[in-house]
């Protein structure tokens, strides 16, 4: 258990100047679309009335949640867990880009990439950690924002901040039924901006972050009303089979038919 | 050389150049083959060569990686000191710069009107023919003076330059009026240096006059002052937008636009008077300090607070926690400064404010009075003719009207405005090369009305940016990761530019161009370089390294040279000059003075500008992944103010100036005084070659009028006011 | 049409004896093709489907399958070549013998009539043991119960062969359509297994069906087996043998007026 890696992103809240680094280094790394994007900073505007005013910039991108709601819902196993590092992967061979984990995921995180049909989203860029980089938005972060490191291991620089933070928070709404136990911390937000972000005031393009899974009306249809009427139905034939069935071994067989 | 060729020197020249010539016979090796070759890319042409970027003026080191001759990712080089690893969003959208679509490839020829954008392919002999024909032409009809050479900052600069003196004319226009004269004056006469290195390793103070350094980026600089902040520095911005700096910043004071000069006067009248400065420093190293407390007694926090609008408690203890702080406390000298036209007493009183707090030069001190491309490497360079001398004034007044505006930064716009008004002479030709002046210099229908007097303009670009749209010629230049520049010292070490890929289409670099262009034009001798490597062979010579050496790991770093312990500063006096006797004999005041900016009537607002992380000035607004991440740019206003006009948010309104008017969503926002309003420059592109950027916003070089500081020659961009009402 | 209880044993033993051709070689080889086919596509479909929120398949057997093709992706890409194979094997099949065979097959034999609805209502009921009076109607080549099954495998078949291209085709489909074809592919299959689990009982362990299982390999049942439980058929066959007897009488006639015969000028001593 101490061997395995946990993978997580810890985001200095009070680091970040939203110059989008991280978002441009992302689409070059990842190749991502023009029309769609891996990571997201919210940004909850300028607060107070002038000249009091603040404003806070909240990066973020795939929580790799320890109980992450897109793998509940992938039907050909193209999604999953890393076991040895946490991170929660897509096999893009396995995927066939049909969406149900896109719209089971709390942050938005996924996207759909129309022209290769398949789902996409923050990898952990472990094709560089494979080789010793770091993610290309942590390399480039110009604020040192962004850490990503493991987070079981206390002696990444990751862990040592998250140690070291003077606050705390995930977007993790206990009350709202979002258990996802996400990777991403959000460490040395002022503590005005800490309850905002976890009220339904943290919106990213008309949704709340966290939200609610949803899932598809097909998904719904499937498992409310197609699972159980084919479970009645296989069950029905079975025990018409069964019936007869024993009624045959009951009865026996005449050695001379009829 | 004479000033006019005579009909039979030209002819034995050009037409033997001509006919030496074809487009030239160097071929380099391929780039992944000499890169293979070297060591810096594996068998299978993978890898990372270094290079520089030149998405911005700060070209952080990067490294560029490749995967079968394609840039597919760029890094930062950790052993560059403007990126230290990293790359904001501008360096690492480079690619796309490189692989826009809109990229021009062949040289182009007008067929159709200025502005009408209908070009035809040709090849480099014929376009470069032409160039050269014509700029002869002007040259034997109207004298050399009368062809107009611009070019924004970059690092073929020397050798632009080059052919600009050799072929004898005195008009140079740069960006450097539109941007920085005023703090390059300032701190010329003051330290003897343009431009104050910032260190921030100690640093413990830091007030910040506008100098949005978290969205001008400047990537190590930006990162240096996070941390800072992060480590418990205090920031101090003075700013009338609560800019993204502000808003990490421990106070943020919003300031009437053009006033900053009255703040720091009243500092360092609280300075002086509480006799809370460095003494000791400013009687060594300074001219002047005695002279100062009579002279700023007048300027008292009370006094500032009614020209700022600020609290005058506020400003009184920051000028205590400034000094209290000292020596690692930095006012920072700012970059586009020339805001207003005060601004060049602004930049002498930031300089004056550093000087009596001793920060400068001292061993771990924020202001190092080394400039930061000081370095005492000394780079070769080929072997030149004496340039021909200039017997003609420069069209834009230097130094005969603005005798204190150094030479090399010039005053841009007066020059555009000479061409309008033919005064002392007509200027006939325009030669533009990485620049975007109908985008940049204020008052674009003036440059526009510029561009209709000249009879020739041709521009070297690498896309059909707006200058180019309008030219006669266009020139495509190879991308920054496709060509060699000149080396570059920073730092103590001495950096390469160097093609990480094929040159796509026709295009070629700088160094080619302007040689080419050079032969055919008679002065073949003032380019005593082969080509790009060689050229950069002779640059190292006096190092003793070799090519190879540098393209290895981009960089080689010369052994130190031993400095000089002892402090100077290359003023006439050789002490920091808080009084300059050179300002005194120009008739100005000869320590900084207040001096009353002008303010907006009833009706009208301050039109601020300034910049975004995820745009550099004119030449971005194509690159798709930036497009991407952009912010669409609309007009801020104050929530008070837009109720007054009864505006909301996303509403589109008219703003007008004296000289323009332009067509925009409005912004509603508190981050804004209600006095002022702001748009975003660099959008309202005019080229329909631009397929993403055109059509995308408006450009404020629409309304602003044209404002000239007589002391740097800055352009007060901030000086225009607007009225605003429902479009 | 009369039971056939009523036929005397001589009669039944002679109508055992004779046999009549139900399935032809190529009903045979699809039928088989088919079987084949499902033993590995049902499996393997089934260890394809992960998701935990609908729980339709254990894990163990996700991870068997997985291992054994090296990876999810492999284990799908396996799936839908052989559906892909099984798929135009048997649209082939149809195709070719569409006109000839197939269209005259759907008129004559899988429609429902009168006997069909009024056999439905009885059989189950027989097999119980209750309704033992009763004679049940005369059935065609394949019974109601037949056609029915044959109703639910030809639209369980189509919903499998439309889904399954679209969860294939993945860059050409718009993901509403991958995120209906994944349930209309599940349940198609499974509509079909339900109804196999009958079918497999009646076809191989029903004792009455034992001609019936047979025949799927020798293409043969009885005259007796169609006379007790396929008359219409039976009848069919018996006119058609009759048509034949009477064909063939008619061409020795034929031949033979043709040709001088020493039957007919035979002088007499």
């Amino acid at each position: 258990m101490a061997d395995k890696k946990r993978y997580g992103f810890v985001i200095d809240v009070s680091r970040c100047i939203d110059c989008r680094a991280c978002q441009v280094a992302c689409s070059v790394e990842n190749s991502v679309p023009l029309n769609h994007t891996r990571i997201w900073i919210h940004d909850q505007g300028v607060q107070g009335t002038f000249p009091e005013l603040s404003r806070i910039f909240i990066p973020y991108n795939c929580m790799h949640c320890e109980h992450p709601p897109c793998i509940e819902v992938c039907v050909s196993g193209a999604t999953y867990k890393d076991p040895d590092n946490g991170l929660v992967l897509v096999d893009q061979e396995a995927c066939i880009g049909c969406g149900f984990c896109v719209e089971a995921c709390p942050y938005d995180a996924r996207y759909l990439n129309e022209k290769r049909g398949v789902v996409d989203k923050c990898n952990g860029c472990i094709q560089r950690v494979e080789i010793g980089q770091k993610p290309a938005c942590v390399a480039t972060c110009l604020g040192g924002s962004r850490l990503f490191g493991d987070l079981n291991d206390p002696g990444s620089d990751a862990s040592i901040a998250l140690k070291n933070a003077k606050s705390v928070f995930r977007l993790d709404v206990e009350g709202k039924n979002i258990d996802t136990d996400p990777n991403i911390y959000f460490v040395n937000a002022p503590e005005s901006l800490t309850s905002l972000v976890t009220s339904d005031a943290f919106k990213q393009q008309g949704k709340a972050v966290p939200r609610a899974p949803e899932y598809t009306i097909s998904e719904e249809g499937w498992k409310k009303v197609l699972i159980p009427a084919i479970a009645a139905g296989i069950g029905a034939s079975f025990l018409v089979q069964a019936t007869y069935f024993t009624k045959q071994l009951i009865e026996g067989e005449k050695e001379f038919d009829e | 050389m004479p000033n006019s060729l005579s009909r039979r020197d030209f002819l034995k020249v050009g037409g033997a150049a001509l006919g030496a010539l074809t487009v030239s016979k160097f071929v380099p090796p391929r780039v992944a083959d000499a890169a293979r070759t070297l060591g810096v890319l594996d068998p299978n042409g993978d890898g990372y060569i270094p290079t520089m970027c030149e998405m911005c003026v700060w070209r952080c080191g990067v490294l560029a990686k490749v995967e079968e001759g394609r840039v597919v990712k760029l890094e930062g080089n950790p052993d560059h000191p403007n990126s230290k690893g990293k790359l904001c969003a501008r360096g690492q959208s480079g690619l796309m710069n490189t692989y826009d679509p809109d990229r021009v490839l062949t040289p182009l020829i007008r067929v159709g009107q200025r502005g009408e954008g209908k070009f035809r392919k040709a090849s480099w002999d014929e376009a470069l023919d032409i160039v050269s024909t014509n700029m002869l032409k002007i040259k034997e009809q109207y004298g050399a003076q009368a062809m107009i050479f611009s070019s924004t900052h970059n690092l073929s600069q020397v050798q632009f330059e080059n052919l600009l003196y050799a072929f004898g004319s005195p008009n140079y226009g740069t960006q450097r009026s539109l941007c920085f004269n005023a703090m390059v004056t300032a701190f010329s006469l003051t330290y003897g240096i343009e431009e104050p290195s910032r260190d921030y390793t100690n640093v413990k103070y830091i007030l910040l006059t506008g100098r949005n350094l978290l969205e001008a980026i400047s990537t190590s600089e930006t990162s240096n002052l996070i941390d800072a902040v992060a480590r418990g520095a205090k920031l101090v911005v003075l700013d009338p937008r609560f800019t993204k700096t502000a808003s990490k910043a421990t106070e943020w004071l919003p300031i009437r636009p053009g006033t900053d000069l009255a703040f720091i006067l009243a500092m360092i009248n609280v300075i002086v008077t509480e006799k809370l400065g460095d003494c000791e420093f400013t009687a060594r190293y300074a001219v002047g300090c005695d002279k100062l407390p009579n002279h700023v007694s007048f300027y008292t926090p009370e006094w500032a607070a009614k020209k700022t609008g600020l609290q005058a408690d506020s400003i009184r203890r920051i000028a205590r926690e400034f000094a209290a702080a000292m020596p690692d406390s930095l006012a920072h000298p700012g970059w586009r400064t020339s805001n207003f036209i005060n601004s060049f007493q602004t930049e002498r009183a930031i300089a004056t404010l550093n000087a009596i707090v001793g920060n400068i030069f001292e061993p771990g001190g924020c202001l190092n009075a080394e400039s930061p491309e000081a370095s005492g490497i000394n780079l070769g360079k080929p072997t030149q003719p004496a340039y021909p001398r200039l017997s003609s004034l420069r069209l834009d007044g230097v130094p005969w009207k603005y005798p204190l505006v150094p030479l090399k930064l010039g005053v841009f716009q007066e020059l555009r405005d000479a061409v309008l008004t033919g005064q002392p002479y007509q200027a006939h030709g325009w030669f533009i090369a990485r620049q975007n002046p109908v985008l940049s210099l204020p008052d674009r229908q003036k440059t526009l009305e510029a561009f209709g007097k000249m009879d020739f303009i041709v521009t070297i670009d690498i896309i059909m940016n707006d200058s180019a749209w309008f030219s006669d010629v266009v020139l495509p230049e190879s991308s920054y990761l496709e060509r060699y520049d000149p080396l570059t010292p920073v730092g103590s070490k001495v950096f390469i530019r160097q093609p990480v890929i094929e040159p796509q289409g026709e295009a070629k670099s700088a160094l080619w161009i302007y040689k080419q262009l050079g032969q055919r034009l008679g002065l073949g001798d003032f380019f005593q370089y082969q080509d790009e490597e060689d050229y950069i062979r002779q640059q190292l010579a006096p190092l003793g390294y070799s090519l190879d050496e540098v393209r290895l790991h981009g960089y080689v770093e010369p052994p130190a040279m031993q400095k000089s312990q002892e402090i100077t500063f290359n003023t006439p006096s050789g002490k920091v000059e808080i009084y300059s006797e050179t300002l005194a004999n120009a008739g100005y005041p000869a320590l900084p003075t207040w001096e009353e900016p002008p303010s907006p009537g009833a009706d009208q607002f301050y039109l601020l500008t300034g910049k975004v992380g995820q745009h550099t000035q004119f030449g971005t607004q194509n690159n798709q992944l930036l497009h991407k991440y952009e912010d669409y740019p609309r007009l801020w206003m104050n929530p008070e103010a837009a109720e007054k006009l009864s505006l909301k948010d996303w509403e589109l309104v008219e703003v007008t100036s004296e000289v323009g008017s332009v067509k925009v969503p409005v912004q509603v926002t508190p981050a804004i005084r209600a006095d002022c309003v702001y748009l975003t420059p660099g959008y309202g592109h005019l080229s329909k070659g631009l397929r993403t950027a055109y059509g995308d916003g408006v450009s404020d070089s629409e309304l602003h009028v044209t404002y000239v500081d007589p002391v740097s020659g800055g352009q007060a961009l901030s000086q225009t006011f607007v009225m605003v009402k429902k479009a | 049409m009369s039971s056939h209880k009523n036929i005397s044993i001589v009669e039944r033993r002679r109508l055992c004896e004779k046999k009549y051709k139900k399935h032809n070689l190529a009903n045979i080889l699809t039928h088989w093709f088919n079987v084949g086919m499902w033993a590995l596509l049902l499996p393997t479909g089934i260890a394809i489907i992960s998701s935990p929120r609908l729980g339709l398949s254990p894990v163990w057997m996700q991870e068997l399958f997985r291992n054994m093709f090296g990876g999810a992706a492999n284990l799908i890409k396996f799936h839908y070549t052989l559906g892909f194979i099984w798929g135009f094997v048997l649209i082939f099949n149809i195709l070719v013998g569409f006109r000839k065979y197939f269209v005259p097959f759907a008129v004559k034999r899988m429609l429902l009539d009168k006997d069909d609805i009024e056999w439905l209502k009885t059989k189950p009921l027989q097999m119980l043991g209750m309704m033992k009076d009763k004679t049940l109607p005369p059935q065609d080549a394949y019974n109601a119960g037949q056609k029915l099954y044959m109703y639910v495998v030809i639209l369980g078949t189509l919903g499998i062969m439309v889904s399954g291209p679209i969860m294939a085709f993945r860059t050409i489909f718009p993901p509403l359509l991958k995120q209906i074809a994944q349930p209309l592919h599940w349940v198609s299959v499974f509509a079909i297994v339900a109804g196999v689990i009958i079918h497999v009982y009646m076809g191989a362990i029903f004792p009455e069906e034992k001609e019936a299982f047979f025949s799927m390999f020798g293409g043969k049942v009885s005259a007796w087996y169609a006379r007790a439980h396929h008359e219409k058929w039976y009848w069919e066959k018996m006119q058609e043998e009759m048509d034949w007897e009477e064909e063939v009488a008619r061409q020795i006639q034929e031949s033979s007026k043709s040709r001088p015969s020493s039957a007919h000028s035979q002088p007499s001593t």
